[in-house]
């Protein structure tokens, strides 16, 4: 009887777990990390109340690009780093080198990074996957540490890029059956997968995990989007986040003795919902894009932001403090930029799609503006304050 | 290209080192939280799923006739990595009752949905080799294959 030993890197025989595979399946899952790092700057960004590249206000729809594929990418990441961790496994029980010690710090160092590699990607899938669906199993702060983790991520995979290229170029120049780059233990080709097979599998399984969740943002595909966090329906024909109920906000939002204060240094306004009514009224065209990657359009009507900052002589290059009337949360204070509250197509919205506001999209008022992310267009609006 | 690579290194462990910066302002709670999820997510992967897989190749490999191997094993690349990111959906870990909007498709359907397809799509692919393998294998038939 054989002894029970731990696995070694020749046990592993499959053809399949090649560089031939790892290279291919490894440079899509780096043009989707990439992605990935790159919106998520941008929306990491686009929170700060002083970003360090100023966020435009256009594209309006700006963001809803950058988020949308920030969340698509992510989940096409996951089939991606599945098959990608099972192609290189055995390399887990490699035996490290005998000999100089120079050598083995090398060897030791390697793994080190591809271990911090390896963490730091699972994390950064696990925890973007169960946040899109609004699901926290964790105490520490998903935002901070999504970012900090982040960088950790990409400085990881640019280092194994650095150390593997000669690798990767050899396996991607040559045939992907080619066997000039595999181990000697590995067996020889049978009927079963292929490894142009398992790349299609692959491909095939990033298309199912894409179409399967991105109507979540784009429109066309929320009929067979059936595993996609929201269906797109919700009060007014727009989903919400956050609802008035969560925010504790219900009473104070009915409150027939509500007013918005508009303040400017020493000077101030006070107005009912009728009085905002009763000013000049704007419509606009612009999405909810949230940072859990779902979006949706809304035509919005209520007063420009530029002319309640008017009524109070307020100039038009300065941030904006909003304050909603929720007791708590992060985003309770938010700063509207300069350049966003300037913006004409920035509103105090009253009403969605010829309604009211509905109560969980923010009445008596909320912000709207083009090119932000959902959480900084603050509802349940009470005060806005001119910062000088 | 090694300096080019020396360059992208630098750059790397550069990054790296920034991210962990950013982490170590967190509280000592919190990075106590971080590093048990950094290390579970390796360990379930190494140790759970990994093993787990190769148990069902070696057991698939055994039981399963030869053309049926290829195929299947692409539907558990499919199925197995989509039922995985569903996780969350299908537990509906997150869904609250005050808000209707959130997590409200009927996923166990749409998950049986994408597995029925993905298994008709298996069968038909291991029929039409079958039957490919066949034609192949018979004498006389003219098939390029048997030439």
């Amino acid at each position: 009887m054989n002894r029970l030993r731990p696995p070694q890197e020749s046990d592993f025989t499959s053809r399949l777990r090649s560089a031939a595979v790892t290279a291919r399946v490894g440079l899509w899952l780096g043009v989707c990390f990439g992605i990935c790092f790159v919106t998520g700057l941008v929306s990491h960004w686009s929170q700060l109340a002083l970003p360090p590249v100023p966020v435009p206000t256009s594209p309006s729809w700006g963001y809803r690009v950058t988020q949308g594929l920030h969340v698509i990418t992510g989940t096409a990441a996951i089939p991606l780093l599945l098959v990608k961790l099972w192609s290189v496994y055995p390399k887990l029980f490699e035996r490290p080198p005998r000999g100089s010690s120079r050598r083995l710090l090398v060897h030791g160092a390697e793994r080190l990074s591809i271990g911090v590699l390896v963490a730091a990607a699972i994390f950064q899938l696990a925890t973007g996957l169960a946040n899109a669906s609004q699901w926290y199993p964790w105490d520490f702060s998903f935002r901070s540490t999504h970012y900090a983790v982040a960088w950790v991520a990409i400085g990881a995979l640019v280092l194994h890029v650095a150390v593997k290229l000669p690798v990767i170029r050899r396996a991607l120049l040559a045939d992907v059956e080619d066997e000039a780059l595999d181990r000697p233990s590995l067996a020889p080709a049978s009927h079963g997968l292929s490894r142009r097979g398992l790349l299609r599998a692959t491909w095939a399984a990033v298309g199912v995990a894409v179409v399967a969740t991105a109507g979540n943002t784009v429109t066309w595909l929320r009929d067979v989007s059936v595993l996609a966090v929201r269906s797109g329906e919700g009060p007014q024909g727009v989903p919400i986040n956050k609802s008035a109920v969560a925010a504790r906000v219900t009473d104070l939002a009915r409150d027939p003795a509500y007013r918005l204060t508009v303040a400017y240094g020493v000077r101030s306004v006070e107005l009912t919902r009728d009085e905002l009514l009763a000013l000049e009224q704007a419509a606009e065209e612009l999405p909810i894009a949230c940072v859990e990657g779902w979006s949706a359009s809304g035509t919005w009507t209520g007063v420009r932001v530029r002319d309640l900052l008017a009524l109070v002589g307020a100039p038009t290059d300065s941030d904006v403090e909003v304050t909603s009337l929720q007791p708590s949360g992060p985003f309770r204070v938010t700063t509207l930029p300069a350049n966003f509250a300037a913006d004409d197509r920035t509103l105090l919205a009253l009403g969605l799609a010829g309604e009211p506001l509905d109560i969980d999209h923010g009445y008596p008022c909320r912000i709207i503006a083009p090119n932000r992310p959902g959480v900084l267009q603050t509802k349940w609006v009470q005060r806005l304050e001119v910062l000088t | 290209m090694n300096r080019v690579r020396a360059l992208l290194a630098l750059a790397g462990v550069a990054a790296a080192a920034y991210g962990g910066l950013l982490l170590a302002d967190d509280s000592w709670g919190d990075l106590v939280g971080v590093a048990s999820w950094l290390v579970s997510g390796v360990v379930l992967h190494d140790l759970v799923l990994a093993p787990v897989v190769v148990v069902v190749l070696v057991v698939g490999a055994r039981r399963l006739p030869e053309t049926w191997r290829g195929p299947t094993a692409g539907a558990l690349v499919v199925l197995g990595s989509v039922t995985l990111l569903a996780i969350p959906v299908l537990g509906r870990f997150g869904a609250r009752p005050d808000n209707p909007t959130l997590l409200d498709r009927p996923y166990v359907a749409g998950w049986a949905l994408i597995a029925v397809v993905t298994v008709l799509v298996t069968v038909a692919t291991i029929v039409v080799r079958t039957r490919r393998l066949r034609r192949a294998a018979a004498p006389g038939t003219g098939s390029p294959a048997s030439r």
